[in-house]
């Protein structure tokens, strides 16, 4: 099995450098579906030029990575400008085989909870059941998943800074599944300080390794305690960081052009996201309500309902954030959309009780093909105009929509009809499934 | 009044108008000459240096050679402001608010979203009492969409002594005037030393028109000019409160060119030799004739037109945008150099917020080679507050075109920022090349020490400060749909309630299993009993 993912390494690697040699290296990083605003590799040489000459590049408008990110960056661009391309497909091969490891781990852990647990499973429910081989092919399939999606490969080869983000939630990921606090809560950091949004994978990571950790003793005060003591130590590394990053850039004004550009959305460029076209049509006087609205909505909303739901689940609950995040955060590209479809494939034993795949996929396939046809119209042509191009992001939005609903109500169905059996009869006269 | 006439059927006119007023806390109070509307807005808004210039159309250095007083198409203001100023911007919104109620002209839209401080192209033209000079007391602004009309032309010739009774301002005819090819208004103020001592400093205020006509447009058969037919009627005499009144006449070209007689008699003939260059000028000393009729001074000549060769001068500029689509582009400079010698330019490029510059693009080939520029200032941009202000030095080489090219973005503004005429697209002030010329061939323009044409004559120096501005550009930013705001908000806010349906379901409700008669709602069942016989619907989740 190794030699088949190493193989696969391999050829995904040869895929992106191939692609990364070609012409079309520039086509694909200049994409507004591959590089935003704050991932834009362009913004990143005009951040490190401006540095070298002296002038703050936090005084304009352009440049929205942190003092920190400024300092790896200008360096890996002054001395290893002609291995620029290979360090993004190392990350990314590198990204691809944390998920490996964290799907082995989990896999790991399913198959033990639910060898623990058969006991309290209805009768009729050995279909239902994971298998063995699961434990050996859904790692193959979530490095594959990663590897071999094109939203992927395009963002590499577009070299966004999203692929060091990638990297740092697959790192925390497996720290999470590993239950080691301190690495996970650095990593989780790491990832926050570049995008805001992964700061809500606190709660899950929390709850992970408190499970993890006290699952060999039963000790109810550290179950209390630990999922606060995670949280603590993630504030203390990230304020660390803020710190550091300000002493890097001698005061905090980074944080405007940064976190302040991230929430307060004034760079209206298109990308594959709801607010652009959103905040372009506004009218003024309920531009902060409608700000305020919809980063809840990113952000805070869905966190404590789906918390509580699925505490016993901390996985499948960090993954629906990750998902929830990369569908409305204020600048997605394919990079985020990309990362959450390589963790589906742990859960491959409820895509029976998806209902809506069909649909979903064939959303993504259209969208992602109408999406540049309508942007040439609209930009170059000047024959379509901007409600083509909304029109298919709001239906590249929806088919994420369906797709993370069906993965939860799949899986509450599975764990109802695990527990309850097959049979749909109540008083021996068919009966139906429903959310009351 | 200076005409000059060159080989494409152009004339140009250009006259100053110059007084004095003492300085000093109550200098405003007390004018005599000084136009007090103006001394007022100097004085209160602290200024020790204004230009302000009005312009439609565009100089063609190419072919016309260097004009007595350069301006960049539109409206474009620059101010000096004294060294004892505190709070420059606010007090800069103030000035521009108060010109442009003074000059009819919508310089209230200048503010700090579009002005640039420069830090080497703008000097004092005018006394400083200390050569410290600190560029964040100069303001620098353009408006390229201004245009140029009789509603500016009637306040500025108030603020003239004779106002447009008597003297040269009773030629400006604003019918005759706007209908050139290239009509330019100017007010210029700065401080004069008195004497040569230089003890006490005077206001000196300088106005200035520039107008190129073009006699094929104006419909006449032949090549002939005079007064009359420029600007409607004739001379009819000086103005009283001027200490003095001239007409020059440049007739260099007269031996190489076609030749033309002067009607009546100039008063006397003047050589200025400038800069290695050689001029002559016909001069009338309208003070000391007599005028029982309308002074009409015509030109006529004797053989037809003959067209010669364009000799270009020195230094010449143009600039243009490159790059297809609504993503990205780029603007090129070309300057072309055909000096014997190198030259040490300035270029100084204003860009609006709404276009970001890349630094890093920044390239400069001259003759197929790249240089590095000597000397770079660049203030980045934020959006709605501040322009792209980018200053380079450089050398460019003898003989040569030089090519400065810079790639930007195209921004995607709010809708409600986007002016009535959306698609017309929004202008790029000019950018402006300054130089210091060792020779003065093509050179009229006015030297530091003096203000009149006639302190231009003879007068050679080691370098003629130049001012070249290129064209202002426009470009389409790419627009929205105008007519969605509500069917956006309706649109993006249903999709995120797909989302939070679903998931308000899965996290308030459990699944359970119910029979499937007594899950009906009350609608179901009210159907159920109309329609007799249908198997009643169950509700889905």
């Amino acid at each position: 099995m190794d030699s088949l993912v190493f193989m696969e390494y391999a050829l995904a690697g040869l895929i992106r450098f191939w692609l990364l040699c070609s012409d079309y290296r520039q086509t694909v990083a200049d994409r507004v579906e591959v590089s935003t605003p704050l991932n834009s590799w362009k913004r990143v040489t005009e951040g490190a030029f401006l540095y070298n000459e002296g002038i703050n590049p936090y005084d304009g408008d352009l440049f929205h990575e942190t003092p920190l990110g400024l300092f790896v960056f200008k360096y890996m661009i002054q001395r290893l400008s002609q291995w620029l391309g290979v360090i993004f497909i190392i990350c990314d091969l590198l990204t691809a085989h944390l998920l490996y490891r964290t799907a082995c781990i989990y896999m790991k852990e399913l198959i033990e909870k639910q060898t623990l647990e058969k006991s309290s499973y209805a009768k009729d429910t050995q279909g239902l059941l994971l298998r063995n081989e699961d434990l050996k092919l859904s790692p193959i399939y979530v490095a594959s998943a990663y590897l071999f999606n094109p939203y992927i490969i395009l963002n590499c080869v577009g070299q966004t800074t999203t692929v060091f983000t990638n990297l740092c939630l697959a790192a925390t990921y497996l720290m999470m599944v590993k239950g080691q606090q301190l690495p996970c809560c650095f990593a989780l950091a790491m990832a926050t300080l570049q995008a805001l949004y992964p700061a809500m994978l606190v709660v899950p990571a929390s709850l992970y390794i408190a499970k993890k950790n006290t699952c060999g003793m039963s000790d109810r005060c550290s179950q209390i305690y630990s999922p606060w003591a995670t949280c603590g130590l993630f504030a203390c590394v990230l304020f660390f960081l803020l710190y550091f990053s300000s002493q890097l850039s001698g005061s905090w004004t980074f944080l405007h052009s940064t976190y302040g550009f991230i929430l307060n959305v004034p760079d209206l460029r298109p990308n594959i996201g709801l607010f652009w076209y959103f905040f372009t049509e506004m009218f003024e006087h309920f531009r902060p309500l409608f700000i305020c609205a919809f980063q809840i909505n990113a952000a805070f909303l869905y966190l404590v309902p789906l918390t509580l739901r699925l505490h016993e689940e901390p996985m499948l609950l960090a993954t629906s954030l990750t998902a929830l995040t990369a569908i409305f955060k204020s600048y997605p590209c394919l990079g985020d959309v990309g990362f959450y479809l390589a963790l589906l494939p742990m859960w491959k034993h409820l895509f029976n009780y998806m209902q809506q795949g069909f649909v979903v996929s064939c959303f993504f396939i259209i969208t992602s093909v109408l999406g540049p046809i309508v942007w040439h119209l609209w930009i170059y042509s000047r024959s379509a105009n901007a409600n083509f191009y909304f029109g298919v992001t709001l239906a590249f939005a929806t088919a994420q929509i369906f797709l993370v609903t069906d993965i939860l109500f799949a899986y509450i169905k599975r764990e109802f009809s695990l527990h309850f059996g097959l049979q749909r009869e109540v008083n021996g006269k068919a009966a139906k499934l429903v959310l009351e | 009044m200076v005409y000059s006439k060159n080989d494409w059927n152009k004339l140009l006119k250009m006259f100053t108008t110059v007084w004095d007023a003492p300085s000093g806390p109550q200098m405003f109070q007390h004018c005599h000459l000084f136009p007090r509307a103006l001394g007022e807005v100097a004085g209160r808004h602290n200024v020790q240096e204004l230009h302000v210039t009005l312009t439609e159309g565009l100089w063609r250095y190419e072919y016309w050679g260097f004009p007595v007083s350069d301006a960049a198409p539109g409206a474009e203001l620059w101010t000096w402001f004294r060294n004892d100023t505190k709070d420059v911007d606010n007090i800069w919104k103030k000035l521009t608010g108060a010109l442009s109620g003074l000059l009819c002209a919508s310089l209230n839209f200048i503010g700090t979203p579009n002005s640039l401080s420069p830090e080497y192209s703008f000097r004092p033209t005018g006394v400083v009492k200390n050569s410290n000079l600190n560029s964040s007391f100069v303001r620098y602004a353009t408006l390229p969409r201004e245009i140029v009309c009789t509603e500016n032309l009637t306040p500025w010739k108030k603020l003239l002594p004779c106002d447009s009774k008597k003297g040269f301002a009773s030629l400006l005819n604003a019918g005759h005037i706007h209908n050139t090819n290239y009509h330019s208004l100017g007010l210029h103020i700065r401080p004069v030393c008195k004497d040569a001592k230089c003890t006490e400093v005077s206001i000196e205020l300088r106005q200035t028109v520039s107008l190129v006509y073009d006699m094929m447009i104006l419909g006449f058969q032949n090549q002939d000019w005079s007064l009359r037919k420029l600007f409607g009627l004739g001379l009819s005499g000086p103005c009283p409160l001027a200490t003095s009144s001239f007409i020059y006449v440049d007739v260099t070209s007269n031996e190489t060119g076609t030749p033309y007689q002067l009607q009546p008699e100039p008063t006397e003939v003047i050589t200025s030799i400038r800069g290695g260059y050689e001029s002559k000028f016909k001069v009338y000393n309208i003070q000391k004739m007599s005028f029982t009729h309308m002074l009409n001074i015509v030109a006529t000549y004797s053989t037809p037109k003959v067209y010669a060769v364009n000799v270009p001068p020195v230094l010449y500029a143009s600039r243009y945008i490159v790059g297809y689509g609504q993503e990205r582009g780029g603007i090129v400079t070309k300057i072309h150099n055909n000096h014997w010698k190198h030259l040490d330019i300035i270029y100084l490029e204003n860009i609006p917020w709404f276009l970001p510059i890349y630094l890093h693009t920044l390239r400069v080939v001259a003759g197929g080679k790249e240089i590095t520029p000597i000397l770079k200032k660049y203030v980045p941009g934020k959006e709605r507050s501040r322009p792209y202000s980018l200053e380079v030095l450089l050398r460019i080489p003898a003989r040569s075109v030089t090519e400065i090219y810079i790639e930007f973005d195209y921004v995607f503004l709010k809708w409600q920022e986007y002016p009535p005429d959306a698609n017309h697209g929004f202008y790029i002030g000019s950018a402006i090349i300054s130089a210091y010329l060792p020779v003065g061939k093509n050179y009229m323009g006015l030297p530091q020490a003096g203000p009149t044409i006639y302190s231009s004559f003879n007068a050679s120096r080691e370098g003629f400060l130049l001012q070249l501005r290129t064209e202002s550009l426009i470009i389409t930013l790419p627009t929205p749909d105008f007519s969605m705001p509500y069917n956006v908000i309706c649109l993006a806010c249903t999709v995120v309630a797909l989302a939070f349906g679903p998931l308000h379901n899965i996290t308030t409700k459990r699944l359970c299993m119910k029979d499937g008669n007594s899950c009906n709602g009350l609608l179901i069942r009210l159907k159920s009993m109309l329609f007799k016989g249908r198997k009643p619907q169950a509700q889905a989740h």
